[in-house]
């Protein structure tokens, strides 16, 4: 019998490996994302949650082992497709398009999310759907005043919540954000938490967040990536009770 | 509407006027709108998509060769209209655009301006030595057949009919940037790899981008052969790769219309001077580099800082400066020409015949109508003049204006310089 969608994992990762040549970064990692979670991932730097990141979204193949999107094998496909199967991720470090205004930067994402990938018989000016959507885009990060302003201009801030947005546009299910309010003030911080809760309702969230404060927050699962391996998963609570995080990561923090 | 007025003047004016005009001029013309439109196809590649081809006289000479088959084919009874023909070019451009993007387009950057200008010059190596198709080294002709009523034997009649097709495709090409392909196109020369992870398929999108874009460069060789009847394989040539890129340049890429400016300028530039000197192309990328050096965003960009400032200048302090900013620019171009076309006479052919003739001294040569001695310093003073004179007062003519165009500024933020192909929506 096949099990119904909602309890299959939003996603399944198991025995994934990948080296960079003859560094082995993701060592065997099994990790389930349960449908609906806020999930996020901590760890050192250099532990590989970048890596993982892109591993699950298609910027690299694994160099072994299965990644599962709803129930789907998706290791090693073009982020294209990844995307187009569900799955949306932001970037740790900023990846906008510079050129253009805000507008047009979750237009972009927005028309995606249409299927309008080759449209050339339209002007894009009378597409009131998609324009519509992207104004709403605009309005839940709260960008509204900035919309016809190159993107490359806005402050970095309003960068890491317009790299959001874009996650957002394509309707994605689950999201992946690597390390979202990194660089940020307490305040922005605050802010980026809020935002991320309210665009992620009803969705499947997976982040790199090193702020543990922002993780019980926001969080209801934690895994600990250490060595390209998760060292355990379970609440945020009995996460920073354990003590063998604390030995391997959350004490090295402290010190 | 008034945004209209400017492009309806203009193409008011380029009906009404050419029967005025001689045939030589109306043929320069000709070459203009041709170029101007190559220049507008390739610059959907560079301007927008920010892929620099090095090999677009492959889709330009490809649609010289397919009008002149079809040319032929007409005259030997196939019922096609002849001022259809340019559909011919925009075919085979798409056809081979689809292939060569394909690979093209596989990287970016410097690979893929290796690759273009790889694949053009397999057609240039290639084109002498197949016959049927390319004609050999002489190349292929053919006639204009008349239709339905119009000979098509007068330049004045090729005039209108390139003049119709280079606005339809400009038309078209503008339209293209209001489409959500055509605002996709901007967001991959900003950042590819985004693009990828909102769901698009970047390598298809770009090959389709190449393929439009040798499409109408297509129908640009197309209007060449017309007006012609002939190419051979020298249109391959990798200078006429070249040309595009420096007209695009000098006109502005990041501006829509800037490559038609540019395109414009250089035919003209060569029309009038390549008779009368044969240093123009020498010249040419000197401009070329004057212009990267001073005004990046080339003559279209600064044309367009001026009109979207037009309320803010006050042209009755400005005027000045720029005046004699502009008489600099002639000092310095007239110590330029003079030395260039000095060195060019006592390096000569001629001037060599001249000096064995006068048992290897150094004889006198004419130029300006006037004659020079070359051991003599007024000839080497005299430039010499010109060019610091003219440098001195265009450095100081550009201090003044700075610093006017400065006190403008600090009253508001300045947005760059994006236009058209960036920041609208
Ligand atoms: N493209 C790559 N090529 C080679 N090594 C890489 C590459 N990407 C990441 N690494 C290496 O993998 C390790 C994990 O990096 P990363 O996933 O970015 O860590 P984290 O995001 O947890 O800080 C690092 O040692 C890094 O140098
Ligand atoms: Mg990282």
């Amino acid at each position: 019998m096949i099990a119904p969608i909602n309890d299959q994992p939003a996603l399944r990762l198991s025995r994934v490996t990948k080296s960079f040549g003859p560094i082995e970064v993701i060592k065997g990692l099994e990790l389930d994302v349960r449908r609906g979670d806020r999930h996020a991932v901590i760890g050192p730097n250099g532990a590989g949650k970048s890596t993982l990141f892109n591993l699950i979204s298609g910027m690299f193949a694994p160099s072994s082992g299965e990644i599962m999107l709803n129930g789907q094998s998706i290791g090693g496909l073009a982020p294209h497709r990844i995307n187009r199967g569900g799955l949306a991720r932001s970037f740790q470090i900023t990846n906008i398009f510079h050129r253009l205004s805000v507008f047009e930067n979750l237009r972009i994402g927005v028309l995606a999310r249409h299927g309008v990938r080759y449209g050339l018989f339209r002007r894009i000016a009378r597409m009131q759907q998609v324009n519509e959507e992207a104004a709403e885009a605009l309005a839940r990060v709260g960008l509204e005043a900035r919309a016809h302003d190159l993107a490359g201009d806005l402050t970095y801030s309003e960068q890491r919540a317009l790299e959001i947005g874009m996650t957002l546009t394509t309707g994605a299910d689950v999201i992946l954000l690597d390390e979202p309010t990194a660089g940020m003030s307490r305040e922005e911080t605050a802010q980026a938490v809020e935002l991320i809760r309210s665009v992620t309702e009803g969705k499947t969230l997976l982040m790199v967040e090193h702020d543990m404060s922002v993780v019980f927050s926001l969080c209801d699962r934690v895994s600990v990536l250490v060595y390209g391996n998760i060292l355990a998963t379970d609440t945020p609570a009995r996460i920073s009770a354990n003590r063998e995080v604390q030995e391997a990561y959350l004490g090295q923090e402290a010190s | 509407m008034r945004k209209l007025f400017l492009p309806i003047a203009l193409l008011v004016l380029l009906i009404v006027i050419p029967p005025f005009m001689g045939i030589a001029w109306q043929n320069a013309l000709v070459n203009v709108l041709i170029a101007s439109l190559f220049a507008l196809a390739f610059n959907l590649l560079i301007g927008q998509a920010g892929l620099l081809s090095f090999g677009h006289a492959a889709y330009f000479g490809l649609g010289a060769f397919a009008a002149l088959h079809m040319m032929i084919a007409i005259d030997d009874g196939f019922p096609f209209p002849t001022p259809l023909v340019p559909l011919a070019g925009a075919a085979i451009g798409l056809i081979i655009g689809l292939i060569a993007g394909y690979f093209a387009t596989m990287r970016s950057g410097v690979y893929f301006a290796l690759v273009t200008l790889a694949i053009a010059e397999l057609f240039h190596s290639l084109a002498p030595r197949l016959e049927d198709l390319f004609g050999g080294e002489a190349g292929v002709s053919s006639m204009r057949m008349p239709w339905s009523g119009i000979i098509f034997g007068s330049t004045l009649e090729v005039y209108y009919l390139t003049l119709a097709w280079v606005v339809l495709c400009g038309l078209a090409l503008w339209s293209y940037t209001h489409t959500p392909f055509g605002r996709l196109t901007l967001a991959l020369r900003d950042n590819e790899q985004r693009v990828r992870f909102l769901g698009y398929n970047a390598h298809s999108s770009k090959v389709i981008i190449f393929a439009i874009s040798a499409m109408f460069t297509g129908v640009a060789g197309a209007l060449l052969a017309i007006s012609n009847e002939t190419a051979n394989y020298s249109l391959f040539a990798s200078d006429v790769s070249a040309q595009v890129v420096l007209q695009t340049f000098v006109g502005g890429s990041t501006i829509f219309f800037g490559p038609v400016i540019g395109a414009a300028a250089f035919t003209l530039f060569s029309f009038l001077l390549s008779d009368v000197t044969r240093s123009w192309v020498f010249y040419q990328g000197l401009i070329f580099v004057l212009v990267m050096l001073y005004a990046p965003a080339g003559i279209g960009g600064v044309l367009q800082h001026h009109i979207r400032h037009r309320r803010q200048l006050d042209w009755s302090r400005l005027a000045c400066p720029y005046l004699v900013a502009i008489l600099g620019g002639v000092l310095v171009a007239a110590g330029v020409v003079f030395m260039t076309e000095t060195v060019s006479i006592l390096f000569g052919e001629e001037y060599a015949m001249a000096r064995q003739a006068t048992a290897g001294g150094l004889p006198s040569y004419p130029l300006f109508g006037i004659e020079w001695r070359p051991v003599s310093p007024l000839t080497w003073l005299l430039p010499l003049i010109l060019l610091v004179c003219g440098v001195a007062v265009m450095v100081r003519a550009r201090r003044r204006i700075d610093a006017l165009w400065g006190r403008m500024d600090e009253s508001r933020q300045v947005t760059a310089d994006v236009a058209v192909l960036g920041g609208a929506t």
